[in-house]
């Protein structure tokens, strides 16, 4: 008795009876216990799936590419029609865009120090991209090839994290830094001499400095600037600014900012990938939607064995009106007992699936990418902000489950169930 | 309107004028038709009657369980028609105290813990000397070694003491008790009756009991039989004189 003298006198009778149906209903206290138990397990499971799927898929996807790329926009074809100091008896019966070519941005650097003022700007790389070939004797084999300064790019697209052999950072002018399917294609390990040949025709002879595997198929080889605008003969320009944004999802906010205050087309990695956007979007309405069911099919199991529990003790809530109890405080005893329930499954839901999610966020299992330590056995991610949300939740939905059959039982008439 | 006896005190704890209940259902059945009553402070006052005459539906009433369809109720001098729902609710834990044909403990809890549910109720705690108080009940009609057992693990006789004491807990005016030993083999009965007697003599507490059993009605200061929902005193030689001659007849 002594062990609820820190309730107050008030509410003491309730949460005593409270407590005492919970500790002597055996199996039914653990049943309801575990429905509200297993619903915050689901959605906590739930949540960090779908949310470390989005995570890992957003992850590969943006972590090697720039989120917002600078370049001067390509000019569109204007049919002779719309042209108005040509003769209006000129038209054009086909309109046809110029075949792509390099195009420059001469006064980079002037561009790269306005970029860098954008909010959420994190790295502003100037940098020259196109494509080449790399040989070495035999047949030459089409590779992407960045000029950019080694540990900006690193920030931009990772490579020294994914390099198995070699360097990066630190990368001298006739040194270049190759990817491993490439390496395998032309049979060449760090040290070894390749000759890189730009679109434009220039063709130097680098040095293989290191060699990186992604795990994304085919990469790019990476240059330093000066070998990259010497390879494409583009004197002290470059081609493109690649621009990295702290908040991922805010990067198109910085490409509009960004074309507002230069001339040169700035496209978001949003932009371009529209349907993974949406399918990212997709997955989340999906975890909350599964999350909302779920509580709602625990809550009706909870208020099912709440009304049974009721119904079973009628003749003492009969007996307990008849011996003084009021209205309210019956409908505290079922509503405590009820909270009791939802703290205690919510709380209990929340260890159990954290831990399994914990578990299974284990690095277990072999990874494809050579040279790298294993991956993860499911791509999970606890969330705190999840499972607290998890536990909210549930304490609600079990509260309002409780709420019904306690009211019911508030308002037995005692004449009625002690006949 | 029943007659008192002259040697019990004239304090009245429970009135009733012109009661009546009906019950509308599929059927109208009228219940009570016009109970006038009094019971006087200490008093025990037997109810008998056939079974559906209306005994429980007039305890129900002046326990403030059922409501009239007409007239009066006063307990301890005040008309229950005027109180509000948790009003009521503090008249049924400090004023009238409650026994069933069926014990109703709460198999959750000890007897001891039974029997200081209406003091738990209406203060949270009991004291120290509330609790000594029903300690001494329960030795006193023989459950001082059951304090702790809780009423799964009791008999049938010792539950309705202990339901019996649980009534008595918070001092109350007025006991109703609804065939108390109505479920119980005769000798628990006559136990359980003998000590509502002795508590009643010794507590000054009045007890109104609805019983068929009338031999226990005979031991009743009084009794009232209800007929077709009408009340009327019975004379307690003439019941006697009925009892015997059943008795011999059997």
């Amino acid at each position: 008795m002594s062990s609820l003298s820190w309730i107050p006198l008030k509410w003491r009778f309730e949460s005593r009876l409270a407590l005492r149906y919970l500790l002597t209903g055996g199996g039914q206290t653990l049943l309801t216990i575990g429905s509200v138990a297993a619903g915050v397990i689901v959605i906590v499971f739930l949540t960090s799936l779908i949310f470390g799927i989005r995570g890992r898929l957003t992850t590969m996807l943006t972590e090697s590419i720039p989120h917002v790329t600078v370049k001067v926009r390509d000019l569109e074809p204007v049919p002779l029609s719309e042209l108005h100091d040509l003769e209006s008896a000129m038209s054009s019966s086909r309109v046809e865009k110029k075949a792509p070519q390099l195009k420059f941005i001469d006064n980079w650097q002037h561009a790269v120090d306005i970029i860098r003022t954008v909010p959420n700007v994190r790295v502003a790389l100037p940098a020259i991209q196109g494509q080449g070939f790399a040989s070495k004797g035999g047949n030459p084999i089409g590779v992407m090839i960045t000029g950019a300064d080694p540990a900006q790019q690193d920030e931009v697209s990772p490579v020294t994290k994914d390099l198995i052999a070699g360097k990066y950072v630190g990368l001298v002018a006739d040194e270049v830094v190759i990817d491993y399917e490439l390496a395998k294609d032309l049979s060449v390990s760090v040290g070894d001499r390749i000759r890189m040949t730009s679109s434009t025709g220039n063709t130097e002879s680098l040095s293989i400095a290191g060699i990186y595997s992604g795990g994304r198929g085919r990469g790019g080889a990476y240059v330093t600037l000066r070998t990259g605008q010497s390879l494409f003969g583009v004197g002290n320009s470059v081609n493109a600014i690649l621009v990295k944004v702290n908040k991922l999802f805010g990067s198109d906010e910085v490409a509009d900012r960004i074309q507002s205050l230069l001339p040169y087309e700035a496209r978001s990695w949003s932009r371009e990938f529209p349907s993974f956007v949406s399918s990212l979007a997709v997955q989340a309405a999906s975890a909350y939607l599964i999350s909302g069911f779920s509580l709602i099919a625990s809550s009706f199991a909870i208020a099912s064995v709440l009304i049974v529990s009721v119904l079973r003790k009628s003749k003492q809530i009969g007996i307990l009106k008849s011996i003084g109890a009021t209205r309210s405080q019956i409908l505290r005893v079922f509503t405590l007992e009820g909270l009791v329930i939802a703290l205690t499954g919510s709380l209990a839901g929340a260890a159990i699936g954290s831990l399994l999610v914990f578990l299974l966020s284990l690095p277990l299992q072999r990874t494809a990418r050579p040279g790298h330590p294993p991956d993860q056995l499911f791509p999970v991610a606890i969330l705190p902000v999840y499972i607290f949300g998890a536990v909210i939740a549930a304490i609600l939905a079990t509260l309002v489950a409780a709420w019904f059959p306690a009211k019911r039982a508030a308002q037995m008439n005692p004449v009625d169930v002690m006949r | 309107m029943a007659a008192v006896p002259n040697a019990l005190p004239k304090q009245v704890v429970v009135a009733t004028r012109g009661l009546k209940k009906t019950y509308f259902g599929k059927v109208e059945t009228r219940v009570l038709h016009g109970i006038d009553m009094e019971v006087y402070a200490g008093e025990f006052v037997a109810i008998i009657g056939q079974s559906g005459s209306g005994k429980s539906t007039l305890l129900n009433i002046l326990g403030a369980l059922d409501v009239p369809t007409e007239g009066t109720v006063l307990i301890d001098g005040v008309d229950i028609a005027t109180l509000s729902e948790d009003e009521l609710a503090h008249l049924r834990n400090r004023v009238i105290g409650f026994v069933f044909q069926f014990h109703y403990l709460l198999n959750e809890l000890s007897c001891l813990e039974n029997v200081l549910t209406p003091i738990t109720i209406s203060r949270g705690e009991a004291s120290k000397a509330e609790t000594s108080y029903v300690s001494a009940l329960l030795e006193r009609v023989g459950l001082a070694d059951q304090v702790n057992k809780h009423p799964d693990a009791m008999s049938g006789g010792q539950n309705q003491r202990c339901a019996i004491i649980r009534a008595l807990a918070n001092q109350p005016k007025i006991v109703l008790a609804d065939e108390p030993t109505g479920n119980l083999d005769s000798r628990s009965g006559n136990e359980v009756f003998k000590i509502m007697r002795e508590m009643n003599r010794e507590k000054g507490v009045a007890f109104i009991m609805v019983t068929h059993d009338d031999r226990l009605a005979q031991e009743a200061d009084r009794i009232l039989a209800i007929d077709d929902g009408w009340v009327r005193e019975v004379d307690k030689r003439a019941h006697r004189m009925k009892l015997l001659s059943s008795l011999s007849d059997s």
